[in-house]
């Protein structure tokens, strides 16, 4: 066992570390455009881009598509790097639709797409979620009816997030109606521009749009099928496994701005503090550890099983408490916004406590994910 | 950056599993509950033909000179089997700190007899401190030509009933120091507490105990420091042996879970048990890559306070957490006291207890985020 990296991983960290210091007014711009909730604006544009130019979006796909070859360790610290100065910002396009076309999708796909994402130039929205089908997927109802030279689309699709900045629906749609439902799903590559498509905004608790997505009439090509029909429910369960590192720097940088905090309002040597702030000191560790192992699973060519559901756990229910523990140190202070003088750290948790709930539901809640941990990690008998 | 076992960790975590479900089943363990050394002598001295007792030491002094994760990672088959004895007590607060504090002699002297098996050390530090009850002998030292007299009364104790040599700490002029003690001797009278582990700690009486100035243990006063040290190492090696016990455990609760029938189904297809082993998951898993990282740390010889207190704090918790969780998932018959069930819980608890629970490894934690 070896927990050190490599002199080749640690050149690396500091050559990513060095670009996105010396890119501080786009970082800082880029991130105040992902807090805002509204989504991808012309900073991170612009950051995606030069992060792709580099090849540092898609490090691990084969360098005919714009990736660099490398192993996924590089994609750890790569998501790690980027996750301490911005946020979590990898696109679904390289984290979940791009890995589904690299394995299943056709060589003009390939070759159309794939570029394209590694670039930074692309984004595509997740199209799972509708009203009735949420932690069932495989309950989806969108209707796609192969009308022989094209499908027509109707039907109406939920939190479907980035519809309103993304180029491009990664759509899960019924092609078939079956008794098992999982059986009848097809992935489809839907251009926003198609005639049709109307988006109607949701906002959170936390401030981020996401948006309800109907499809009336609408006529998608036949090339836009993502590997073969009907297989689509099973695509998706695939990129859910492969795919997932989840990142702890931002909340290892959150942390610390707590504990200067902490320390500056004199609360340091309250014992209750301490036994609070070492105990996400401990889940944030796990977490990273967790991001980690999963890295390492897939370096070693291996598919993980329960770990990136494990890690989600990790990562999102860590977040979420560590805003909850800041607003129980400050107190009545806690519940102010960034609007009132009298906020901590402006409002940072007051914020992040609504913020966070949405990682802990969105791509797999808590409770699937505990489910599948039982079912897959531990062979428990499906209910 | 490599998360798996190397060959050689491999097999020592293999030797160790095969060796001790074939000679350490679940009848022995309850037979040193109740024997009154509490140990298996013959397969002791076994053990150490295996090389385990020398196995973190060097080789001019009998060992194979192993790193610290591998230690861990004997002790973590040694938890799992519930193995009853004074190893950690004998090979790590004891054979350790004279490896690095220990004067020349004191090495040639005690090393290559705990590599051979043939000695048992414990460590003897915690003093009594309840306002309620009273030690039968006052805490004192006398120094009297260059040699120490000591009196005094040392609890939880590992196998100090048994054991050859104590690591005993006492306060000469304000300051602690170690004294490797010869526990054989009339003057010192270890007595077993009975405790929910049934794991033979000791209350230790030393009653005007002479020792001489070559048996202190590194320098007069640098007690604490060697305490502090032995913590550590204590700490960390408890974490494997508390990973292999709940390893256990999750096996054992998840074979129930999918053969026992309740309502017409195997009730691990109920989500609210498939949930509660998932939590278990979540902990042993967390408190394994914590464990192994602080003992690789530690193995690089580059300090691993914090590290080791994440452990810890860790494990600790996570023991009475996944514990609690395979007894409600085994209903009725995992609180029978004749069930291994019952059996892994009261031991986890007096794994969580040692050298510090969950709130004292916080506390270190908080220390070492400079709060």
């Amino acid at each position: 066992m070896d927990f050190a990296f490599s002199p080749e991983e640690r050149k690396f960290k500091q050559e990513v570390d060095q670009f996105l210091i010396g890119e501080k007014e786009t970082v800082i711009e880029a991130r105040k455009e992902l807090d805002s909730g509204t989504g991808f604006g012309s900073y991170v544009w612009d950051l995606l881009r030069k992060l792709g130019s580099r090849g540092w979006l898609c490090p691990t796909w084969p360098k005919e598509y714009g990736g660099l070859d490398l192993p996924h360790i590089y994609r750890y610290i790569l998501t790690e790097e980027i996750d301490y100065y911005i946020g979590n910002l990898i696109t679904v396009g390289a984290g979940m639709a791009g890995p589904v076309v690299l394995a299943r999708g056709s060589d003009q796909q390939k070759n159309e797409y794939l570029p394209r994402i590694a670039r930074g130039e692309i984004d595509f929205a997740l199209g799972y979620t509708e009203p009735q089908a949420g932690s069932d997927v495989a309950s989806l109802e969108i209707r796609a009816e192969d009308k022989g030279d094209y499908f027509l689309m109707n039907g109406q699709k939920m939190f479907n997030t980035r519809c309103h900045y993304a180029q491009y629906h990664w759509l899960g749609a019924r092609t078939r109606v079956t008794e098992k439902k999982h059986q009848g799903i097809s992935l489809f590559i839907v251009d926003f521009k198609t005639p049709g498509i109307s988006l109607s905004p949701l906002w959170t608790v936390g401030g981020m749009r996401t948006n309800q997505v109907f499809y009336d009439n609408v006529q998608v090509p036949k090339d836009c099928l993502v590997g073969e029909a009907n297989r689509g429910f099973y695509y998706i369960m695939e990129a859910l496994d492969y795919e997932r590192i989840f990142p702890s720097s931002g909340i290892r940088r959150d942390f610390q701005e707590l504990v200067d905090y902490v320390k500056r309002i004199g609360k340091g040597k309250d014992p209750l503090v301490r036994q609070k702030l070492a105990e996400l000191a401990i889940d944030i560790e796990c977490a990273n550890l967790f991001a980690l192992r999963t890295a390492w699973i897939l370096n070693n060519k291996r598919i993980p099983t329960y770990e990136p559901g494990i890690g989600k756990i990790l990562r999102t229910e860590t977040e979420h408490r560590l805003a909850n523990t800041a607003l129980q140190i400050f107190g009545h202070y806690g519940q102010l916004n960034k609007d009132s003088k009298w906020a901590s750290l402006d409002g940072l948790f007051e914020w992040k406590y609504r913020d966070t709930l949405e990682y802990i539901i969105a791509g797999g809640t808590s409770e699937i994910l505990r489910n599948v941990t039982a079912q897959r990690g531990l062979g428990l008998p499906r209910g | 950056m490599d998360l798996g076992y190397s060959e050689s960790e491999q097999m020592i975590k293999t030797t160790a599993r095969e060796f001790l479900e074939r000679e350490c089943p679940k009848s022995l363990v309850r037979a040193m509950e109740e024997d009154d050394t509490g140990y298996p002598r013959e397969l002791w001295q076994r053990m150490a033909g295996l090389g385990w007792m020398g196995l973190i030491f060097p080789e001019e002094y009998g060992g194979s000179n192993d790193t610290f994760l591998a230690l861990v990672l004997l002790i973590e088959e040694m938890g799992r089997a519930l193995l009853p004895g004074p190893f950690i007590a004998t090979v790590v607060c004891g054979g350790l700190p004279i490896l690095y504090y220990g004067s020349e002699a004191q090495k040639e002297e005690y090393l290559p007899k705990i590599a051979a098996g043939d000695i048992v050390l414990t460590q003897a530090f915690i003093a009594p401190d309840l306002p309620t009850t009273r030690p039968e002998v006052e805490e004192m030292v006398v120094v009297k030509d260059g040699s120490y007299i000591l009196s005094g009364v040392k609890l939880f104790a590992p196998y100090a009933h048994i054991a050859d040599c104590l690591v005993y700490s006492s306060r000469v002029t304000e300051e602690d120091t170690l004294f490797l003690v010869d526990a054989k001797q009339s003057e010192v009278k270890s007595s077993v507490l009975p405790s929910i582990g049934s794991d033979k700690q000791c209350e230790v009486v030393l009653n005007n105990m002479p020792v001489s100035e070559t048996n202190v243990l590194g320098k007069k006063g640098q007690g604490q420091e060697i305490i502090g040290k032995i913590g550590e190492w204590g700490s960390l090696a408890q974490c494997g042996f508390i990973l292999g016990e709940l390893e256990r455990v999750l096996e054992m609760t998840v074979e129930y879970a999918k053969q026992r029938v309740q309502f017409n189904k195997p009730i691990g297809s109920f989500q609210s048990i498939q949930h509660q082993c998932a939590d278990m998951v979540m902990d042993i898993d967390t408190t394994k890559f914590l464990t192994y990282q602080a003992a690789w740390k530690l193995s690089q010889q580059v300090p691993a306070t914090k590290e080791i207190s994440l452990a810890k704090a860790r494990a600790s918790d996570a023991s009475k957490r996944v514990c609690l969780l395979g007894v409600k998932v085994h209903g009725g018959i995992g609180i029978m006291e004749d069930h291994d069930m019952s059996l892994y819980y009261r031991k986890a608890k007096a794994g969580e207890i040692a050298f510090g629970d969950g709130d004292f490894h916080r506390e270190i934690v908080a220390q070492q985020l400079d709060l």
